[in-house]
């Protein structure tokens, strides 16, 4: 038995060293070849969004393209774990950090500690309070007021609107709320009969909608929902009810759905965010910043209004 | 309403706490009826046909995933992952549910069978482990989570076909299907709960453990049982969710388990096991369902909605604790 143990054990042995041996000369390749490579670290508030998904691809595209080594984590909504991971991030000693962050004032520690480690950090789609080295993003008071100023053309500033609101409290909600609001200010015609959360989900907006259809009926002229899951359930709320064709419904963020959704009539309009300039601007400001060069500290992405008239230059083949 | 009360319990020795069960039903009958009278009087827009079929058809989703869940919980056990199961189901529903594709027997099958193999994955290692079943489930409700991820690559799977789209999103000679569904599924499962050996089995496994293994009752078989069970009737609220949003989505379900679990226990499943009935779970799923609606159609935020929602969960407990104590 024991001899038969022995060998088993030297032979793992051996194939664990061959095994290590292998990496290490492929690591050491690497590094010959590429001499300083750049290293830039990005935390993502979610992998599970896919507007999110979406920035990320274009980082990561731009990255492998400049032969920059990017590491992507997820922090999951979590303030907390993004702080924690820019942590790391400035232990790995890396270049310059992307940040999109989970949240204004919990995830500014995080900016704090990148600029202490002299790491430049760049923060894309949403902002902190803390300061970054640049922000590349949109404005999302922006885009409520595009949604507003939709319907209050659309209504010739006369009639009765729904607001559905994201998750209550996230800065895209409060912003797009705020920009939505302002207009209404302006158009004393404009009635905002009822507003409610639908968390950015297609199924609760949904729901939400057919409620809102039993208690005001014919009286809703237009539908806003922040954001375009959202939209898209309360369309198809309105659809089941046969009242389209009769309620304007505008959302932001122009997800491929939702241009299918302007195409098919099911929207009257989309804002879109554009997020794969998002993505190329945050990764080219991140480059420069990690090699020294001079770079912008703010680019701020213009929304723009979709709807079926200018729908093809969105439409991807 | 009153026709949907359960059958007089058969002559077993469990009938006593069956029939403690129902009081708290009566109880739960009473508050559902008061709370639909008072809206009824507040707005005159709840008490219309259409009204309450918006209701039940909101409600169905949440009923087939508590319907999952009482079973289980009558074992005296628990799934947490079946959130995550509506996500991995809908996601591969979706993913064979393209127009011009694949007929639409297909993705139905596919989602089912997924949900069929996490459910029995589930019950495999809970009873082969001996691990309890929340921490299980718990861990499986993260795999599940990554799966539908990993099978959606993160993005919503939209372009569903007319077809797919009408299983959740129809209507049959003016019913919602999802309400149809909803119909067979409860006479299906009060049937399997309440008329069959292997339901009789589920009750004594929850009731007393030791007991039902010295009475012979194969207790692994009944939990793989329940646990599949309720597996499939989560793929099933799956494909129905996607249909009905004509969207598979990744992160769909998030927290569904946590509103199946109190549908069935302010419908009197007792979390310790062994009692619990379908038409308390229906009727718990549809109390929910009706205090949303209501809350909905009297513009409150939903802040006070979910204020309004612990207290009851808290309150259906407090009544299964009073009922346990007289009984003793």
């Amino acid at each position: 038995m024991k001899p038969i143990r022995t060998l088993l054990s030297s032979s793992a042995l051996l194939i664990a060293l061959l095994l290590t041996g292998c990496n290490q000369s492929t690591s050491d390749e690497k590094g010959g070849a590429g001499s300083k490579k750049l290293v830039i670290g990005a935390t993502m508030l979610s992998m599970q969004n896919e507007f999110i998904v979406n920035v990320h691809d274009e980082i990561e595209k731009k990255a492998t393209a400049d032969g920059v080594e990017l590491i992507t984590v997820d922090a999951e909504h979590s303030p907390l774990k993004q702080v924690e991971q820019v942590e790391s991030f400035i232990a790995q000693k890396v270049d310059a950090i992307i940040m999109n962050p989970c949240e204004v004032e919990a995830s500014s520690p995080a900016v704090a500690k990148a600029l202490a480690a002299n790491i430049p950090i760049i923060n894309v789609n949403s902002e902190t309070s803390a300061k970054p080295s640049a922000f590349v993003g949109s404005d999302d008071v922006e885009s409520g007021r595009m949604a507003m100023k939709f319907i209050a053309d659309k209504l010739n500033g006369k009639g009765n609107v729904v607001m559905i609101h994201g998750y209550m409290g996230q800065a895209a909600q409060i912003k797009r709320e705020q920009g939505a609001r302002e207009v209404l200010k302006q158009y004393p015609g404009l009635k905002l009969l009822a507003h409610q959360t639908g968390e950015w989900d297609r199924a609760k907006a949904m729901s939400l909608t057919e409620n809102w259809i039993q208690s005001y009926g014919s009286q809703i002229n237009a539908v806003f929902a922040h954001n375009d899951e959202m939209g898209l359930g309360a369309a198809k709320a309105l659809t089941d009810a046969g009242m389209k064709d009769k309620v304007i419904v505008v959302s932001i963020d122009g997800i491929p759905d939702a241009l299918q959704g302007v195409k098919k009539g099911a929207l009257d309009a989309t804002i879109f965010q554009n997020a794969e300039q998002q993505g190329s601007k945050a990764i080219e400001t991140a480059i420069k910043a990690a090699k020294g060069e001079a770079y912008e500290k703010q680019t701020l992405i213009p929304f723009q209004l979709v709807t079926k008239a200018n729908l093809s230059s969105f439409l991807k083949p | 309403m009153k026709n949907g009360l359960p059958p007089s319990p058969s002559k077993t020795t469990l009938s006593y706490k069956t029939r403690f069960g129902r009081l708290g039903q009566y109880g739960l009958l009473i508050a559902f009826l008061g709370i639909c009278l008072t809206l009824s009087l507040i707005t005159p827009r709840f008490f219309t046909v259409q009204n309450l079929m918006i209701i039940v058809t909101q409600v169905s989703i949440n009923a087939l995933l508590a319907f999952g869940v009482t079973f289980i919980i009558i074992t005296g056990g628990i799934d947490l992952s079946i959130g995550s199961m509506v996500a991995v189901t809908g996601v591969a529903a979706a993913s064979f549910a393209h127009p011009d594709t694949y007929p639409v027997v297909v993705p139905v099958v596919i989602g089912l069978l997924a949900g069929l193999l996490f459910g029995a994955f589930n019950g495999f290692v809970i009873t082969r482990s001996h691990v309890p079943p929340f921490i299980v489930t718990l861990g499986t409700m993260t795999i599940g989570r990554g799966l539908a991820l990993i099978l959606s690559k993160g993005r919503p799977i939209s372009n569903l076909s007319d077809s797919f789209n009408f299983i959740g999103g129809g209507k049959i000679l003016g019913v919602p299907t999802l309400i149809v569904i909803l119909i067979v599924a409860f006479i299906g499962c009060s049937v399997l709960l309440k008329k069959t050996v292997i339901g009789r089995y589920m009750y004594a496994v929850g009731g007393n453990e030791q007991a039902a293994r010295a009475s012979g009752i194969p207790i692994g078989k009944v939990k793989l049982v329940v646990y599949t069970l309720g597996g499939l009737l989560a793929a099933l609220a799956g494909i129905l969710l996607t249909s009905r949003i004509t969207t598979g989505q990744p992160n769909a379900g998030q927290g569904f388990e946590l509103d199946a679990i109190a549908a069935a226990i302010i419908g009197g499943t007792s979390t310790s096991g062994g009692t619990g009935t379908m038409t308390g779970t229906l009727l718990g799923a549809l109390l929910i369902g009706v205090i949303s609606n209501g809350l909905d159609l009297l513009n409150v935020t939903s802040y006070y909605q979910e204020v309004v929602m612990g207290a009851i969960i808290i309150g259906a407990v407090v009544l299964d604790s009073m009922n346990q104590t007289n009984k003793n």
